[in-house]
């Protein structure tokens, strides 16, 4: 055996993973290659030092630190996922009510081929819009009672079908617990 | 909460390793909160046909790798985190009885601060934790060849600085 293939062989005879003839075979070349013995035996060295090596246990707040990090995070996923799931209940009521009303006070107007028409008088045409709107808000609260009931009983079934996908989203969150 | 219970039981493993590979207590405390944040995170891709442990070191590990690695590029020595200084108890150049117990952890974390982060980790694996060949190269996402090598050069390198410091401290 070879000084080289002898060398490559001792982290494995450290480690228990020679065959019986590789073992022989290193032996045998150990017992008269004094350079190659030394250099097991510096390889030895470093096995035994660090064999004798205790494992450090970790500070008795560690746990403690690790959970109360999870918890915080935690707190912080559920008001995510609360306030996302409240912009979205508010976005949908703020929809469902706002758009009949518009698009029936455009119909009742007449004003929405003013708008399209746009041009010069544009700017005019939107103040004209906003007085009218302010001026003609209480008159038509009484035509558009329906959709408004209608919409708003919408908005209340959008919200508490949210309000489940928000209870649904926390508990799935609790992957541990 | 069930979680706890995990960190429970991996809280000592999981700091050695921290401990080992970044050298000091503070930072080791850091790591090993933050590999278990991340394992809580990434609960759902953990696969239950590994065992949970081979996983759980696989993040603090690369976790480690990664601080070493920005460390390096920020220009800090490694030496200089050490966070006690190396005093050897004699100058006999046997490292075997070189080293008093109480020195002995410093030199080990002396010696391993000159290896790559992934050879450090190899070792660390191998020595404190006894895995085998195929466990070290699935935690740290190698072929059991390059652990194999890795392990090689990394004990050769710790050898040659073992007797560097020994033949150092003979003719001193």
């Amino acid at each position: 055996m070879r000084c080289r293939r002898a060398r490559d062989l001792m982290p494995a005879r450290l480690d228990g993973e020679l065959s019986r003839e590789e073992l022989v075979e290193v032996e045998e070349h150990l017992a008269w290659c004094s350079t190659c013995r030394a250099e097991w035996q510096k390889i030895r060295a470093v096995d035994q030092l660090f064999k004798s090596a205790p494992a450090r246990s970790a500070p008795t707040h560690l746990r403690t630190q690790i959970m109360t990090r999870i918890d915080r995070r935690e707190q912080a996923r559920r008001a995510i996922a609360g306030g996302l799931a409240l912009a979205m209940g508010a976005t949908a009521v703020a929809l469902l009510t706002a758009i009949p009303i518009a698009l029936g006070l455009l119909e009742n107007l007449g004003i929405a081929p003013a708008l399209l028409i746009g041009g010069v008088g544009t700017a005019t045409q939107l103040l004209t819009l906003l007085d009218a709107l302010s001026r003609t808000m209480l008159v038509l609260l009484d035509q558009f009672a329906v959709p408004l009931v209608v919409s708003s009983l919408s908005s209340l079934v959008v919200a508490l079908a949210l309000n489940g996908l928000w209870i649904a989203m926390i508990r799935r969150l609790r992957v541990a617990g | 909460m069930a979680f706890g219970r995990l960190v429970e039981a991996y809280q000592d493993p999981v700091y050695n390793l921290a401990y080992r590979m970044l050298g000091n207590g503070p930072e080791a405390e850091d790591a090993a909160q933050e590999a278990f944040i991340r394992a809580y995170r990434h609960l759902a891709s953990y696969d239950p046909r590994r065992p949970f442990s081979t996983w759980l070191f696989s993040i603090a590990s690369h976790y480690c790798i990664d601080r070493l690695r920005r460390r390096r590029i920020d220009w800090l020595p490694l030496k200089e985190e050490i966070a006690e200084p190396v005093r050897l108890a004699s100058a006999s150049p046997n490292p075997e009885s070189v080293v008093t117990e109480r020195d002995r952890e410093a030199w080990i974390q002396e010696l391993m601060s000159d290896l790559s982060p992934q050879d450090r980790a190899a070792v660390i694996l191998h020595y404190w934790y006894d895995y085998p060949y195929k466990e070290i190269a699935e935690i740290l996402g190698l072929t059991v060849s390059a652990v194999k090598s890795r392990l090689y050069r990394a004990r050769r390198a710790l050898a040659d600085q073992m007797e560097g410091e020994a033949y150092a401290l003979q003719t001193s």
